[in-house]
């Protein structure tokens, strides 16, 4: 792994668990493997919101079905890790 | 997720509206007396949370012509279009909808909500891009998820922020959807649709407009916000329903596309379903010849929403946007929203509680939609009784005036 990929996955988790820290949490630690779902308590209003900060962040497209495939922080970060290395 | 966890799931939505006395499911109209009046426990309530807009539901010629046309045609169509045929009745429907509206394709659907289902399951396919309003309906999320299109939220009401949305699909926004409603149903906002058109047309995509709150509300004939926003030759698709001011059940679509009538062919909501009954249409059509004939009724309307509005604001209630027929007013807790919910009951008024997150960007709302039907005396009669129900609240009345 690039050290330039390795630079992008740390930006995109750092980014992400600091949107995400606003959000409660059933366990005490917000980490890559925090089921979105299951562990935290965010409402769908807040997820698009959610999901609306990230594109304005990484300059992408974030189609709101793409959530059908996340499930775990590290799934969504996969997601716009995907997104912005094909970002036309 | 097994289906016991998703009963447990639905079990502890319900117990934690009961642990706030909030649950809706609860108010039973054990009589409805009048399109602005019902007994609920016993009590004689007048309603101002039914979305019936212009009252219609109880006006003589909608009635003669549902039993008139139950009597003539029977209780039930027993069929979807596709299989059993049409009724004269849907026909004609359409053909007046296409009038009013001057344009060459209507369509009618069983509901509304399935009309926004109908329309965007049979238009979208997987990979084709669609831009909505981050405040759309249920229904137009649904519509988008089941027809597998890539769907991205805008701003609420923010013009540049669907322009960023469109320049960042690049060449995917030509020919992209662009998806706003008229009044929005929770907040009773507007859509700056002139705008969100302009930015729409701009990058060569489609506009849709759900106008199922803003028909017989808005523009000078009563076709909605696209009328007033003097779009009705650019947009490309407009939804409404039967179930506001047409006073019945259904849902209609339009469109200045001839080709827009094919969605018979492909729109699995519309031949999958029973189409509506010959009471409904006849409904229906009365309350359409209703709006095109008489505009005092949304000019009574106006006048109690402004009657209401005012009076709210001189209360000192926060209210979540300009005055239209639906007022929302925002109160700071979950808990205080129940308190003053069911304070209105006591006093004899019923008014939706919203929670989120289908109240955005507040703890709760208390909805009131306005009635061309409600009297002065009966606006008045709501004004004091948010006055005696926030008269027990922490926050005197008048202290969170802004």
């Amino acid at each position: 792994m690039s050290h330039e990929t390795q630079d992008l996955d740390q930006e995109i988790m750092q980014t992400l668990l600091t949107h995400l820290a606003r959000f409660p949490t059933k366990s005490d630690e917000l980490n890559a493997q925090t089921d979105l779902a299951a562990d935290m308590n965010i409402d769908s209003v807040n997820m698009m919101e959610l999901l609306m900060e990230i594109e304005d962040t990484f300059d992408v497209s974030f189609p709101l079905n793409m959530m059908a495939n996340v499930n775990t922080v590290q799934d969504l970060a996969n997601q716009i890790k995907q997104l912005v290395e094909n970002r036309p | 997720m097994s289906i016991s966890d998703r009963f447990a799931e639905l079990a502890h939505i319900r117990d934690s509206l009961g642990a706030v006395e909030a649950d809706p499911s609860r108010i039973v109209m054990e009589k409805i007396l009048s399109p602005t009046e019902a007994l609920i426990a016993g009590k004689r309530t007048i309603l101002v949370g039914t979305n019936n807009y212009l009252g219609l539901t109880f006006e003589p010629e909608l009635l003669d012509a549902a039993c008139a046309a139950m009597h003539e045609q029977g209780s039930g169509t027993t069929g979807s279009r596709m299989a059993n045929g049409s009724f004269a009745g849907h026909a004609a429907l359409e053909r007046d909808f296409a009038e009013f509206y001057d344009v060459p394709s209507a369509m009618i659907f069983s509901t509304g909500y399935q009309t926004n289902l109908g329309l965007l399951m049979a238009i979208l396919r997987p990979g084709d891009k669609v831009v909505l309003d981050s405040h759309s309906h249920a229904c137009i999320y649904d519509g988008c998820r089941i027809s597998g299109a890539d769907f991205l939220a805008f701003r609420h009401n923010d013009p540049e922020d669907l322009r960023k949305r469109l320049r960042r699909l690049g060449g995917d926004a030509e020919g992209a959807l662009v998806i706003a409603e008229g009044l929005y149903s929770m907040l009773g906002d507007i859509a700056p649709l002139a705008d969100l058109c302009a930015v729409a047309k701009e990058y060569g995509a489609w506009f849709m407009v759900d106008e199922a709150h803003s028909f017989g509300v808005y523009g000078e004939r009563g076709l909605g916000l696209c009328e007033e926003a003097g779009i009705l030759d650019q947009v490309d698709f407009i939804t409404g329903t039967f179930s506001k001011s047409l006073a019945s059940l259904g849902g209609f679509c339009v469109s200045r596309h001839p080709e827009m009538q094919l969605l018979r062919y492909g729109s699995r909501p519309y031949i999958f379903t029973a189409s509506s009954s010959p009471a409904n249409i006849a409904a229906a059509d009365a309350a359409l010849r209703a709006i095109r004939t008489r505009p005092e009724i949304k000019d009574k309307l106006w006048a109690n929403a402004n009657r209401l509005y005012d009076g709210l604001k001189g209360l000192g209630y926060e209210l979540a946007s300009t005055v239209s027929p639906v007022i929302a007013v925002r109160v700071p807790s979950k808990e205080e929203g129940a308190r003053l919910w069911n304070a209105l009951l006591d006093e004899g008024v019923y008014v939706n509680l919203v929670l989120p997150p289908a109240a955005p960007d507040s703890a709760a709302l208390l909805r009131c939609s306005l009635s061309a039907a409600h009297s002065f005396e009966q606006i008045d009669a709501i004004l004091s009784a948010f006055k005696a129900a926030s008269a027990g609240s922490d926050r005197a009345v008048g202290a969170s005036a802004h």
